[in-house]
């Protein structure tokens, strides 16, 4: 990343305190975002997200599996990202694989719940098949293309919308096995059942810089920042995760309060993500 | 179309292609080559093939796509979106990359770093006189990494890197502002790089690299008059560290002027987006048509105000 001068720093913070930032968003603003879904067409599911200069690619890919013992009535969900070295020169070879660490588990915790399931925004039971035996693995792969800031919300969105351009085999069970021998399935070619995504969360950062938060940061306002909330919350308004990046501290009143001002603008973003993914579903069918 | 991000819908595409159209039936077609395209030559001997041409059967051949320029006998093409090329006297905006011994390097858009000799930069105090080791090492009170700075093209080093100096009181450290990266074939050059709009207060400069300062303006200062309040001791900045929050919101830039610099740098944005020269007069236009429309500082990178800027320069061209 290109560095900034002490004037430049200066002139940033002051437009996020004056609550006008270099583009001219307010503090509370996203930068526009555009999606286009079905562009792997090898994968049950796939999008790709743009938001300013960030562009992330999200697939899911549905494979048949055993479940585990401890829940043998859900499926199995894994989600994992990559930093190409497009995005950035320090991500060649390995050098990505911390950036990589950090988003995916940020994204596990925001959208597949506790170690239970307790929770998870991807309802797990509807992936079971035959229980205890054959279940429904979905692989979900991000892949950072560019980065400019925001990237937990741009893998959040576009995982978001590649569930719901997935569609999932419908499966018939074969004559009824004993309790030894795994059931015959049969995997339907033709017919899919698109996946629910009403439970799905959005993921929305806040960073804080200075005394005040700001939504979706470009990587010169992520320079500034002295901390960051990522917070998912799904339609309801009920909070499914909460991760914090950054070395200051916060104060417990200062987290409740990001909370809050990220409820509120998860809203928006939620009618927006709909309005578009459903704009680009259209698209893809023309 | 051309790498936009932008979401047009469909009357917007038809209307941007319209305007893009108009723009491009004015233009000259028959200069311009693409890769492996025969260039007519009247006489074959007695002339020079230049850059970007070589000789294929007989024939003068582009190797590049670009326009014919021919000057007396010499023939070459000149491609549009090259890299910067730098010419002695340019006026140029750089960021500090290090402090090296008796001078800085600076990145400017260029395929290597551009030099600035510690005796090609006025001192504080003003005084001309030579520098000293004592000088060398207080190197970093005047420039430091990551500042952005403004100079002038000197000369060419033998390697083909840049000399620059800084000797007048308009170069030098730009700070209270933002700095924006455009293709540099964007900015022609001109009698006039610096700009100060009065109607907004702001500074602007159109650095010939590419490089675009924006900022509030600040008053030149002669550092021979005695009589002038001297500049506040560099040593000041380093205790910027312990002034306390509400100090340093004093400081800000006011928020009239930080909205003017907004519009402005987003309609230099648009203008790169679209592909446009960008001149004061065109950037004046566009901020003009976004107050009066009311629109909004951030909704000017949004697709219609696009669309609207591309109209706006056909029907000025015709």
């Amino acid at each position: 990343m290109v560095g900034l001068s002490v004037g430049e720093k200066q002139f940033i913070q002051g437009g996020i305190a004056q609550d006008l930032r270099t583009d001219g968003r307010k503090r509370l603003t996203y930068r526009p975002i555009f999606i286009e879904t079905g562009v792997i067409a090898q994968a049950n599911g796939s999008a790709r997200v743009k938001m300013g200069q960030t562009h992330v690619i999200a697939s899911v890919k549905a494979e048949l599996g055993r479940p585990s013992s401890s829940a043998p009535d859900k499926g199995k969900v894994s989600i994992f990202v990559d930093c190409s070295a497009t995005a950035a020169p320090q991500f060649e070879g390995r050098g990505g694989e911390e950036v990589s660490m950090e988003l995916s588990a940020a994204l596990r915790q925001c959208l597949l719940g506790g170690k239970t399931g307790a929770g998870a925004g991807i309802n797990l039971s509807s992936l079971s098949i035959v229980d205890g035996k054959v279940c429904w693995d979905l692989y979900i792969d991000g892949l950072v293309i560019s980065m400019d800031g925001n990237v937990l919300d741009a893998l959040g969105a576009a995982i978001k919308a590649a569930l719901s351009n997935t569609g999932i085999p419908k499966v018939n069970i074969a004559s009824a096995a004993t309790s030894d021998e795994q059931p015959e399935v049969d995997v339907s070619d033709e017919e899919f059942l698109q996946f629910d995504t009403t439970a799905v969360p959005v993921i929305v950062t806040l960073t804080k810089v200075g005394r005040h938060y700001i939504v979706d940061a470009t990587t010169e306002e992520e320079s500034q920042m002295s901390s960051a909330v990522s917070v998912s919350v799904n339609r309801q308004g009920l909070v499914c995760g909460l991760t914090k990046r950054g070395g200051a501290g916060l104060d417990p009143s200062v987290i409740l309060d990001m909370i809050s001002v990220a409820k509120h603008v998860s809203e928006q973003l939620m009618n927006k993500l709909d309005s578009e993914i459903a704009a680009a579903e259209a698209m893809e069918e023309d | 179309m051309r790498g936009m991000d932008l979401s047009l819908n469909h009357t917007q595409k038809l209307r941007l292609q319209r305007a893009l159209e108009s723009l491009e039936s004015g233009t000259n077609s028959n200069a311009s080559v693409t890769v492996a395209d025969t260039i007519p030559v009247n006489q074959e001997d007695g002339v020079l093939k230049g850059h970007g041409t070589t000789d294929l059967d007989g024939e003068v051949v582009a190797t590049v796509c670009g326009v014919i320029e021919r000057v007396n006998k010499l023939v070459y093409v000149r491609t549009l979106r090259a890299r910067y090329k730098p010419e002695v006297g340019d006026i140029i905006v750089g960021r500090v990359l290090e402090v090296a011994p008796k001078r800085w390097r600076l990145e400017i858009n260029f395929s290597q770093d551009a030099v600035l000799m510690l005796s090609s930069m006025n001192l504080p105090d003003g005084i001309q006189r030579r520098r000293t080791a004592v000088d060398e090492l207080n190197m970093r009170s005047i420039f430091e990494e990551n500042d952005v700075i403004c100079a002038e093209v000197r000369d060419f080093m033998r390697d083909g890197s840049l000399q620059l100096q800084a000797r007048s009181q308009k170069y030098g450290k730009l700070e209270r502002g933002q700095m924006l990266t455009v293709s540099p074939y964007l900015v022609k050059r001109r009698k006039q790089h610096f700009h100060h709009l009065e109607k907004y207060g702001i500074d602007l400069i159109l650095g010939c690299n590419g490089f675009i300062w924006v900022g509030e303006h600040v008053e030149t200062k002669d550092n021979m008059i005695e009589d002038e309040p001297s500049k506040p001791d560099p040593k000041n900045n380093k205790s910027q560290i312990s002034i306390s929050l509400e100090e340093q919101e004093q400081t800000y830039t006011p928020l009239e002027t930080r909205q003017y610099i907004c519009r402005i740098a987003n309609a230099i944005r648009v203008l790169s987006t679209l592909g446009f020269s960008i001149t004061v007069d065109v950037i004046r236009e566009i901020v003009d048509l976004s107050t009066s429309k009311g629109l909004d500082i951030h909704d000017m990178l949004g697709a219609e105000f696009c669309v609207l800027v591309a109209e706006k320069e056909a029907e000025r061209r015709r």
